[in-house]
């Protein structure tokens, strides 16, 4: 079992009433209203969160997120480089990468190749579809995202594999007449490659291009729809089962020394979800592309029919949740380390195993000391016993 | 008005039609055109209308990789070449206008009329201000406040709408999300050949359009030549819809004229 850390440098100090009469705390909040003194000090603390995973043996998820309070690292290729750079030991995980949101994946591919040489060879790659208000925020058209996640990571791929000179992509998003990144990729034929989706159509191609499947936020209930489909690809597509290192579960964790401590801590986390999703209905509900138009009677209406049910986006349906409510529903693991043990053994007794944890430890008001006390304790106290009870389970 | 399907270069749409004589060539704007809409009704007096739903509007199927405006142009160019009968005059509507004004510049062998009712399609204004209100940028409010001239009583209420129609809506704006997402449903290249339309014109603006304004409108008529400019009071960016009667009566004088 392999445990990441996953921080996506929140920025929380934003007036709560401004929060409340703003439509969307995301894309469109004024810039005036960060403080570039507090978010340096926020990266910092962040990128020192990242080096002591290094330290403890924990590797590290860079993520990405574009203009709102939910995070900071919108450039995310500079984070990467600032870890590649000062990480020593641990894998890092660039996910996400939201590569339909950038018009050129062939310089990606040359960002992941530098980075992948930096690091000698301590990447993985892993992308993630975006959509909502990033759309606005990068220019991207919401309709044909799928289409571009596609042929972005096919024309990287090919662009990390290739040695032999300059190569040509005429594709239907991306042409280029000259591909030929120096350097080439420490790995080979490329770093691993994965991507985060509960999507079960998507996870289908995952299983069949054999990539890691990450799940993030969806439970025990939604990361068994997404793997089951990954396994279903797999099997019809002919192809051996899939390792268990192939799934990767994304929860909030936090360790503290007694329950009472750790979900104190733990229920810091959730303000990503109670405070940081609120998007506009123009990035949200009304956004094309979005979903089938069959859906569209029950997303569109704001009093449902009777027996119609609501259709919401994944992410609705967590705001406004407790830390008991997280808790029941698998999607935070805190108390102290032997709970926490338990419940981690749970969620991958309930999922038939995974491979990797990667557990959001850091968010919203929750301090930099808090982390790294959480961060300390889940390496010292709860990962060897979870890595010793999934060496133990067959 | 009857809804019948209609197949050209091995593309199946769906068609509103009816009236007779001199074919009439309706393009629907952001959103297809409904079967009980009273405008092509009322403009069916004056010849046989055709209106197409554009590929993913309506209930016209998109064909792969059919979704950009060279498609639409090119399909549109197939259509008048398959409507039978003789001088076409082409209608188009908001969307369908930017489409309409790139075939006229073009020109067609059997185009004789055009009509353009609160095109989109040309850039004016500098760098840092739109022309087009962004509707997929805006929040719904807005976009409602500015589309019409009277939203209570005319913009689509979806609490009120049957699946039916509100689906129908879902595809018409992922489809024009999809051809006019960037540069926002503009053509920069269009200006420059505006002036190449050879045939009478006119250019028709809902007073209260506040998705683009009447002084977009009259730059618009401008650029191509001898265009006729006209505006239509108590309507915003869909005349078609708030004040149809007076929308065909313009329309009439001028192929009458």
């Amino acid at each position: 079992m392999q445990l990441w850390f996953h921080n996506e440098n929140t920025y929380p100090f934003v007036p709560k009433d401004v929060l409340d009469s703003a439509d969307s705390v995301r894309a469109s909040l004024p810039g005036k209203l960060l403080d570039p003194r507090i978010a340096a000090d926020l990266f910092h603390e962040c990128m020192d969160e990242s080096l002591l995973c290094d330290d403890v043996g924990i590797n590290i998820v860079s993520i990405e997120h574009h203009s709102g309070i939910n995070s900071l690292y919108g450039a995310s290729p500079i984070i990467l480089g600032a870890l590649a750079r000062q990480t020593r030991n641990v894998r890092i995980l660039s996910q996400g990468t939201l590569i339909s949101l950038r018009n050129d994946p062939v310089r990606v591919a040359e960002e992941y190749a530098t980075a992948d040489v930096m690091l000698r060879g301590r990447l993985d790659i892993g992308f993630v579809k975006s959509g909502d208000s990033e759309m606005a925020s990068n220019n991207a058209n919401p309709v044909g995202n799928l289409e571009r996640f596609w042929e972005a990571i096919d024309l990287i791929a090919a662009a990390l594999k290739n040695q032999d000179g300059p190569m040509r992509w005429e594709g239907k998003h991306y042409a280029h007449r000259h591909i030929n990144l120096w350097p080439r990729p420490y790995q080979q034929p490329h770093p691993p490659m994965w991507a985060a989706t509960g999507d079960p159509d998507t996870s289908r191609e995952l299983g069949r291009r054999g990539m890691v499947n990450s799940v993030v936020l969806r439970g025990i209930e939604g990361t068994k729809r997404a793997w089951g489909a990954y396994r279903e690809a797999r099997v019809e597509a002919g192809l051996p089962e899939a390792p268990l290192d192939r799934f990767a579960y994304a929860a909030f964790v936090y360790v503290g020394d007694t329950d009472e401590e750790g979900i104190e801590v733990g229920s810091k986390l959730l303000w990503f979800l109670n405070t940081s999703l609120k998007q506009a209905p123009q990035f949200s509900k009304f956004l094309p592309g979005r979903m089938p138009a069959e859906m569209a009677p029950q997303v569109y209406r704001t009093k449902p029919r009777p027996g119609e049910a609501r259709v919401a986006r994944p992410a609705d349906g967590l705001i406004g949740m407790t830390a008991e409510q997280a808790i029941q529903r698998q999607i935070m693991f805190a108390g102290n380390p032997d709970t926490v043990f338990k419940q981690i053994m749970a969620a991958y007794d309930a999922l038939g195993g995974f491979g990797h944890l990667i557990f959001i430890g850091r968010s919203g008001y929750l301090t930099h000391m808090e982390a790294e006390k959480g961060i300390r304790m889940l390496a010292k106290e709860v990962l060897p016993r979870v890595r010793e009870a999934t060496r133990a389970r067959p | 008005m009857k809804t019948e399907r209609l197949t050209v270069h091995g593309i199946d749409l769906e068609v509103l039609r009816g009236g007779e004589g001199n074919p009439i060539v309706l393009l629907h704007g952001m959103r297809s055109l409904s079967p009980d809409a009273r405008f092509p009704a009322l403009l069916a007096a004056h010849g046989s209308v055709v209106a197409p739903s554009l590929p993913g509007f309506g209930d016209t199927a998109r064909p792969k990789d059919f979704d950009t405006i060279y498609d639409l142009v090119h399909l549109t160019r197939a259509i008048m070449d398959a409507v039978p009968g003789g001088d076409i005059t082409l209608v188009g509507l908001s969307f369908g206008g930017w489409i309409a004004a790139e075939v006229a510049a073009g020109g067609h062998p059997r185009l004789k009329r055009l009509v353009l009712v609160d095109p989109v399609g040309i850039k004016i204004s500098d760098r840092q201000t739109a022309d087009i209100l962004d509707v997929f940028n805006r929040s719904p409010a807005d976009v409602r406040a500015a589309e019409w001239h009277d939203p209570a009583r005319n913009a689509p209420d979806f609490d009120e709408m049957e699946d039916g129609g509100i689906i129908r809506h879902a595809r018409d704006w992922d489809a024009l999300c999809l051809y006019g997402w960037h540069p926002y449903l503009y053509n920069p290249q269009l200006n420059r050949w505006l002036g190449r339309i050879a045939v009478p014109t006119l250019v028709v603006w809902g007073e209260s359009d506040g998705i683009v304004t009447p002084a977009y409108g009259r730059t618009f008529a401008g650029l191509i030549p001898r265009a006729r400019f006209e505006t239509i009071a108590d309507a915003g960016h869909h005349p078609d819809v708030e004040q149809p009667d007076e929308l065909t009566r313009s329309i009439a004088a001028f192929l009458g004229g």
